[in-house]
């Protein structure tokens, strides 16, 4: 019982105790601020509305973990969306549009991989640029104009089951899938062992090259599912889809207790941090605040929320080396 | 013997040091190659492109940009990055524009009050990174928020016109051949900024710390006051860059310097900065980077090129200017 206790609230869950209790006083706030808010419906709307973030959030773990920051997933599915469209347009087969909306996906995370591990190509300049690129062929593609895609592929996203869409078991079996591949297979521990430190990795005889492409080509496949899934939502393909989701992708990741520097991370901590960076913004959204007042207070709120956990950790491990330090002084004592 | 080894060994520090300034200036000149090609090239298959009238026009466009890449630039040797420029341009022009059009307050007042919250939002930058030690990407990033944030609280939905007469001049009166003030300004920027980063301390502080931060740390450098002071120089630079997209545009609107942090880490990329080492690059190689990314832009404008599809080159452009760090200089 002691043990379990103890493992509970060993210092590697601080993050992730700390990330609850914001949570919870978020939920709080939102409820003394706007008692309507939270009902059923809100649970369903923020897993339709979050669904492409979740996805994303769930192949960046992998990106950070390998420090291999992807600044390409917003851009790239408004990309992806405009193939869909595209394609849909002209040849007017809807399994023709996705396959080449997904292989889009696919190949600009497999050309952003390759030009990351084999030219060795830092990799969040190369996936800027990917932002820049993408963004601007997704306005070409139709001089910014939405493109229609019919009904087909809306009837089976927005099929709803008790209020839920087809997207809430998407996301469970992606971050259960997820959370496999990153803490059970040989994958996901040189995706560690690749953030943790590079030289050693490849060193030990880790194919890096290949494992770095395959976390590229894990990106390309969410950045796919998640443009089918938005377009459906909405019918048609827009340029602006996806405006800013990689950077929220990042922070998610990030406040669930990851670290940025590489070499640690789960995909259960991503999914606390999508959970709150969810709730966070519908129930700034909710408070029906102008633009100003939202962008003001997410970012105030993201600045206090990485803000309070750095400090967190940096008393844990003050906490952690005095202890440190007085076993090894009694040890000292009792040897002398 | 050993006075021989010790004369071998200084002539081969001394040839280093030579290959060393022979390779610099190589980096420099064939970024001036670059741009010299390009202006060559650009010169022969548009009859326009040499026109004065319109080398005065891509002077006038990188103006804005090109102060905001000083401070990048920077920030980015010192081992940083700064995605808050944008914002931050966007709230010196809103300040300024609001305290003049709709107070009627004298420009010095204006002027002083915009340049304090942008350097007030560097300092917040600065003390972020280096106080609270949340990684640059994510602290500009949320600075970025609330620098927008506030820049629209003020300006709600309006579209300020801002029709003082020093904006005006700023824009129109030529002082330097045909460019006009605020082209001046920029360069004038460009010459104080890069002579500091060479004879000065602080410059020599700041390629210390992007170099190597625990040499730096050891060798008694205060990494938090260097970091600090970068971040609120840049946040100052992008104040001023407000000031000149005010006089360029002369309205002041919502979606103003979205975007710019991105532009401005292109034109220091092109220019050589290298993202792979740490405190390698030049201030005025930033402003050769801002002026290929202007000539390129105004090319495929004048052939008419769909901007959307001239923001798609932009990303090949910076995926060409790290492929050349990456050939010149090597893997990290």
């Amino acid at each position: 019982m002691s043990a379990i206790r103890s493992k509970l609230f060993a210092k590697s869950y601080i993050d992730t105790w700390f990330l609850l209790i914001m949570t919870g006083a978020l939920l709080v706030a939102f409820r003394i601020v706007q008692p309507g808010w939270l009902n059923g419906h809100t649970v369903q709307n923020l897993v339709i509305q979050n669904t492409p973030l979740a996805l994303v959030a769930m192949a960046m773990t992998f990106s950070i973990i390998s420090r291999y920051i992807d600044l390409s997933p917003g851009s790239m599915i408004a990309l992806s969306g405009a193939v869909i469209g595209l394609v849909y347009t002209a040849q007017g087969s809807l399994a023709l549009a996705i396959g080449a909306g997904v292989g889009t996906a696919l190949g600009a995370g497999l050309l952003n991989g390759l030009l990351v591990s084999v030219v060795g190509l830092n990799a969040v300049m190369v996936t800027l640029a990917a932002f820049i690129w993408a963004r601007g062929l997704s306005i070409g593609a139709n001089q910014g104009n939405p493109i229609d895609v019919g009904s087909g592929l809306g009837t089976v996203v927005n099929a709803n089951w008790h209020g839920f869409t087809l997207t809430a078991p998407v996301v469970v079996v992606v971050y259960a899938g997820g959370w496999l591949l990153l803490a059970r297979t040989k994958m996901g521990r040189y995706t560690y062992a690749m953030g943790g430190d590079p030289t050693a990795a490849r060193r030990a005889g880790i194919s890096t090259a290949l494992y770095t492409v395959l976390i590229f080509l894990l990106m390309g496949a969410m950045i796919g599912l998640s443009a089918v899934i938005t377009v459906g939502q909405l019918g048609s393909a827009q340029a602006t889809a996806g405006l800013g989701l990689e950077l929220d992708a990042i922070i998610a990741v990030v406040i669930g207790g990851t670290r940025l520097a590489g070499g640690e991370g789960s995909v259960g901590r991503t999914a606390l941090g999508v959970i709150f960076l969810s709730i966070l913004n519908s129930g700034l959204l909710n408070l029906g605040l102008t633009d100003s007042y939202f962008q003001l207070y997410r970012g105030l709120a993201l600045l206090a929320v990485l803000s309070v956990q750095i400090v967190v950790r940096r008393v844990t491990d003050e906490e952690e080396r005095r202890k440190r330090e007085q076993e090894q002084l009694s040890a000292a004592l009792a040897a002398a | 013997m050993s006075a021989d080894a010790g004369i071998a060994g200084r002539r081969s520090l001394e040839r280093a040091v030579v290959v060393d300034q022979v390779r610099r200036f190589a980096d420099t000149l064939g970024i001036v190659a670059i741009a010299g090609a390009l202006l060559l090239g650009f010169g022969l298959t548009s009859s326009q492109f040499l026109l004065s009238g319109n080398i005065r026009n891509i002077f006038v466009q990188i103006s804005v940009v090109g102060v905001a890449a000083i401070g990048e630039t920077l920030v980015m040797l010192a081992g940083g990055l700064d995605l808050s420029v944008g914002s931050v341009v966007l709230l010196s022009e809103v300040i300024c524009a609001d305290l003049t059009a709709t107070h009627h307050l004298p420009l010095g007042v204006a002027l002083l009050a915009a340049l304090g919250a942008a350097g007030g939002i560097g300092l917040l930058n600065g003390v972020l990174v280096a106080v609270v030690g949340i990684e640059p990407i994510l602290a500009t990033l949320g600075t970025l928020l609330v620098a927008a944030g506030l820049a629209k609280l003020i300006l709600g939905l309006r579209y300020l016109q801002v029709d003082h007469p020093v904006f005006n001049d700023l824009a129109v009166t030529n002082v330097l051949f045909n460019l006009p003030i605020m082209v001046a300004v920029m360069l004038g920027l460009y010459l104080v900024v890069s002579i500091a980063m060479r004879v000065t301390p602080f410059g020599r502080m700041v390629y210390a710390v992007g170099g190597n931060r625990r040499a730096a740390r050891l060798s008694g450098l205060s990494l938090i006051g260097v970091t600090i002071a970068v971040y609120v120089v840049a946040g100052v630079l992008s104040g001023i860059a407000g000031f000149l997209n005010v006089a360029q545009i002369g309205l002041v609107s919502q979606n103003d310097g979205m975007g710019l942090e991105f532009q401005a880490i292109i034109a220091a990329l092109v220019g050589g900065l290298s993202v792979t080492s740490g405190g390698v690059g030049r201030v005025e190689r930033t402003l050769l980077g801002a002026l290929i990314v202007g000539m390129m832009t105004n090319y495929q404008t004048i052939k008419g090129i769909d901007p959307s599809f001239q923001q798609a080159f932009l990303g090949g452009l910076l995926v060409a200017a790290v492929l050349a760090d990456r050939v010149l200089r090597g893997r990290q």
